[in-house]
């Protein structure tokens, strides 16, 4: 078997993580189409999660 | 040509070229994937027309992370280690639509449309490749980015029938984007191409490829009124 990157399934399971939690944001916004205010809090919870990963401080994420 | 199914287990008996294509593969499509949320998220999850439009930037984003995923646990398990990709300036991503920013609704439909169908189609080359791991994360994959691409090709209709100003602008990004998407094939002569072929690490030429794609995309370009750009002006790889 090939020596693996460490960490590879840290951040596999870092990342799955945060998958997870976006869907799980924007589940909530498309499922209140007609409640601005969770729509609002949707798209919020979107950009922060997505702030974090756009940011790619990979060796923050996984310490 | 080699016609046998590589598992992870395999790979170490490998020959080197076969190593070393795996692992450049994987690292450019791990680029691609990341790269795509990096020219958007910043610009247009503030800037989309609707809150709903909002969210599916946010979800379309959350997919192509997971592709990103899917492609860096492939590649981490054969000690290609693609996590650098994640934290890259978007001026140099390789390949040269993911460089730069999404500042304008209409270059973002078209994007979706023109450049995650070429993203399709990358992905489609590894259809019954060798390495049956990256065979199997496939269809998951192309699923959604069919999704992206059917969101792209209804925004850009929407600015169409929104009216003439909607339409110039609809053109003018298929102007930019589509002549990018024609590059992102890679060089009609290239020699890679052909050994990635060769370890059955992909299936059809560059050229091929992007005939296939003109063939597809410019019925579609003239069925809701735009015109396909000229195929040669503009392109930096032919």
């Amino acid at each position: 078997m090939p020596q693996a990157v460490p960490n590879t399934e840290k951040l596999d399971e870092h990342l799955l993580e945060v998958v997870r939690a976006l869907h799980g944001a924007v589940k909530q916004g498309v499922s209140h189409k007609e409640d601005p205010k969770i729509m609002d809090k949707a798209i919020h919870d979107s950009k922060d999660i997505l702030d974090v990963i756009m940011a790619g401080n990979v060796k923050e994420w996984l310490n | 040509m080699f016609t046998d199914k590589i598992e992870l287990k395999d790979f170490d008996k490998m020959d080197p070229e076969y190593k070393d294509l795996l692992g450049h593969v994987l690292t450019i499509q791990a680029d691609c994937e990341i790269g795509g949320p990096h020219l958007y998220v910043e610009t247009m999850l503030p800037a989309a027309p609707t809150k709903l439009d909002q969210l599916i930037v946010a979800r379309t984003a959350a997919e192509e992370i997971d592709h990103f995923r899917k492609i860096a646990r492939v590649a981490g398990d054969i000690g290609v280690d693609v996590s650098f990709v994640l934290s890259q300036p978007n001026e140099k991503r390789f390949v040269d639509s993911f460089r730069g920013l999404i500042t304008t609704w209409e270059d973002n439909a078209v994007f979706g449309f023109l450049i995650d169908r070429v993203g399709r189609y990358q992905l489609e080359e590894f259809y019954d490749c060798s390495y049956l791991p990256l065979q199997r994360i496939l269809p998951d994959i192309v699923t959604e980015e069919l999704g992206h691409i059917e969101y792209g090709y209804n925004k850009t209709l929407e600015l169409i029938v929104s009216g003439d100003e909607g339409k110039a602008k609809a053109q003018k990004a298929v102007d930019c984007w589509y002549v990018r998407a024609l590059d992102m094939f890679g060089r009609a002569d290239s020699k890679k191409s052909e050994r990635y072929r060769h370890w059955g690490l992909k299936r059809r030429t560059n050229q091929q490829a992007r005939e296939d794609y003109m063939n597809e995309v410019g019925p579609i370009l003239k069925q809701i009124g735009l015109t396909v750009p000229d195929p040669n002006k503009g392109r930096r790889y032919m």
